[in-house]
């Protein structure tokens, strides 16, 4: 447990050091700013047409409503699909850095055995992507609340949150492939090839009717199939599509650590 | 245990490449171990062996007794090392990429990244980013990483890279006293030959993945050859009257060498001759090839 510790300090210093943390926050807060702006939009339909593209692009993501179901549905949606390459770019940070400042070779003839190292990286990754959703959930809040949207309630709220949470941590179930792209690709540029060919893949699958069975879409699935807006474009999830999710989670987790255990350092 | 670091026919390939092949090298306990060879010769491909960095695609390795390697496993509490080009998270400070190594390595005692920021000369720059350090502070920095835990050995790629000419005698002395005073077994791959020379108390040279020789300081000292200068102000005179004495004379650039035994052991003699035939020296010294004459001559590279 020390050893982990250890290695979670590590990375979690690295992590706090790093501009790319206020870089990953500023770019996730742009969810629910644009949300909190498409509700002002569709609160004044005149306004709206007006605006023309703008307002049509409002009509359409919020489904025409402008109230906290709606504003909600928004950033969960938004959350589970550019949340995916957000996050990928977290998690490629976390294991490509040590590739492209050539600091690897530093993490692999320890006393800390290397997969308390890599589980210390998934870690401070989670931990980075819950802090991050955290943070846009306040921020949605408090931009909810300043422009005065209706239909709030505690329990909606909550409601909210949560599966908002749950989209986030099926999201994570993606990361360890992109851990371990960042490994063998030694740096950023496989990882986010990765992340970016997974989505497309999982429009692809949606057009086709198997996102149920593609787990990179699972996340996006699972947060319309909860959405008041958009719920009726979800193709309905079974239990086959989250063991799929998990199966593709422990496959990528195990790579990754057999990578960093097994393969050859030589650069 | 009687060795610091074993490999048994350690070999390692790339693709078709051997990097290394057929190595079996033997550094005693309290050694200064000089690992020297030409550029791509396979001096980091073995020491990233030695550390488990890489997989050996045959033979094996043993650290401090242990076996090395392939899945992270070593004695590497009691391993310091410093491999190719020193590297830092650049956004931390020296003192935070140091504090990261003492956690990393297990060492509880939170005294010991100021102490080892002061033995190595770093408190100038304790509190500045590692991103702007320069090339030589950087490879302080390494070292510093490297003897953090006070280890038994020390495995160190180029450890004078980047350094100035006062940060190398530095480093020399730093190494020979801690060889010297607390035992600790050193075990450097270096390409300024002279340090390697002056330092090291056996030599490994390697050339092409082979290890071509392997041999104490005093076996080099008697295997190097030894030559006699001569210069005079008549060069072709003096080679003439050499030459008349039966020895043989090779002209050089300002000088004639004389490499025969008597010679080299009796230039009194040559002396002699040459102001008995009226062309007196000027200069006569026997200059001792160096290591780096010797490496080239054992490796049939030429300058």
């Amino acid at each position: 447990m020390n050893a982990f510790l250890a290695a979670f300090w590590a990375e979690a210093l690295k992590a706090r050091r790093s501009k790319v943390s206020l870089v990953t926050a500023a770019a996730f807060s742009i969810f629910p700013i644009i949300g909190g702006l498409f509700m002002m939009i569709m609160r004044d339909p005149e306004g709206a047409r007006a605006m023309g593209l703008i307002g049509a692009k409002a009509q359409l993501l919020s489904g025409g409503r402008a109230d906290w179901p709606a504003y909600f549905d928004f950033l969960s949606v938004g959350t589970a699909g550019g949340g995916a390459i957000l996050f990928a770019f977290v998690t490629a940070w976390v294991f490509g850095r040590e590739f492209s400042d050539h600091t690897a070779k530093e993490l692999l003839a320890l006393p800390t055995p290397r997969e308390i190292i890599v589980a210390a990286k998934f870690v401070v990754a989670a931990l980075w992507i819950v802090g991050l959703t955290i943070l846009i959930f306040a921020l949605g809040l408090g931009i909810g609340a300043a422009i005065g949207l209706e239909g709030w309630s505690i329990e909606l709220g909550w409601t909210s949150f949560w599966m908002l949470i749950i989209t986030v941590l099926l999201t994570l179930l993606l990361m360890p492939f992109v851990a371990l792209f960042a490994s063998a690709g030694r740096g950023y540029l496989s990882p986010l090839a990765w992340a970016f060919s997974t989505l497309g893949l999982a429009q692809v699958a949606g057009l086709m009717g198997w996102s149920d069975w593609f787990p990179w879409a699972v996340p996006a699935q699972f947060s319309l199939m909860f959405s008041v807006v958009y719920g009726q474009r979800a193709v309905p999830l079974g239990i086959h599509s989250y063991i799929l999710l998990v199966l593709t989670c422990i496959v990528g987790a195990a790579a990754t650590f057999a990578w960093w255990l097994r393969a050859d350092q030589a650069r | 245990m009687s060795f610091a670091i074993e490999t048994y026919e350690l070999s390692k390939s790339y693709g078709q490449v051997r990097a290394v092949d057929s190595v079996n090298l033997r550094v005693g306990l309290g050694e200064i171990y000089g690992f020297i060879g030409l550029n791509g010769a396979g001096k980091t491909t073995t020491i990233r062996a030695l550390l488990g960095m890489v997989r050996p695609s045959a033979g094996s390795v043993r650290v401090l007794g242990q076996a090395a390697g392939p899945n992270g496993r070593g004695p590497w509490r009691r391993v310091g090392h410093l491999v190719e080009r020193p590297t830092a998270y650049p956004e931390l400070t020296t003192r935070e990429n140091l504090e990261v190594a003492r956690r990393l390595q297990g060492i509880s005692d939170t005294s010991a990244t100021s102490h080892v920021i002061e033995r190595l000369d770093l408190a100038a720059y304790a509190d500045r980013k590692a991103g702007g350090l320069s090339t030589g502070n950087l490879q302080r920095l390494g070292l510093a990483r490297a003897l953090l835990h006070e280890p038994e050995l020390l495995i160190l790629d180029e450890p004078a890279n980047g350094l100035d000419p006062a940060g190398v005698v530095e480093i020399r002395e730093l190494l020979a006293s801690l060889a010297r005073e607390k035992g600790v077994t050193i075990f450097m791959s270096s390409h300024i030959l002279t340090e390697v020379d002056r330092l090291a108390t056996r030599i490994g040279i390697i050339h092409q993945g082979h290890l071509l020789e392997e041999l104490d300081a005093e076996k080099l000292e008697a295997l190097r050859s030894r030559r006699l200068i001569v210069k005079a102000r008549q060069l072709e005179a003096a080679q003439s009257a050499l030459a008349q004495a039966g020895f043989k004379v090779q002209a050089g650039e300002g000088a004639l060498v004389l490499d025969e035994a008597r010679a080299v052991e009796a230039p009194e003699k040559v002396a002699t001759i040459l102001v008995n035939a009226g062309t007196p020296p000027f200069r006569l010294a026997v200059e001792q090839e160096d290591l780096e004459d010797y490496f080239l001559r054992l490796t049939g590279e030429k300058l």
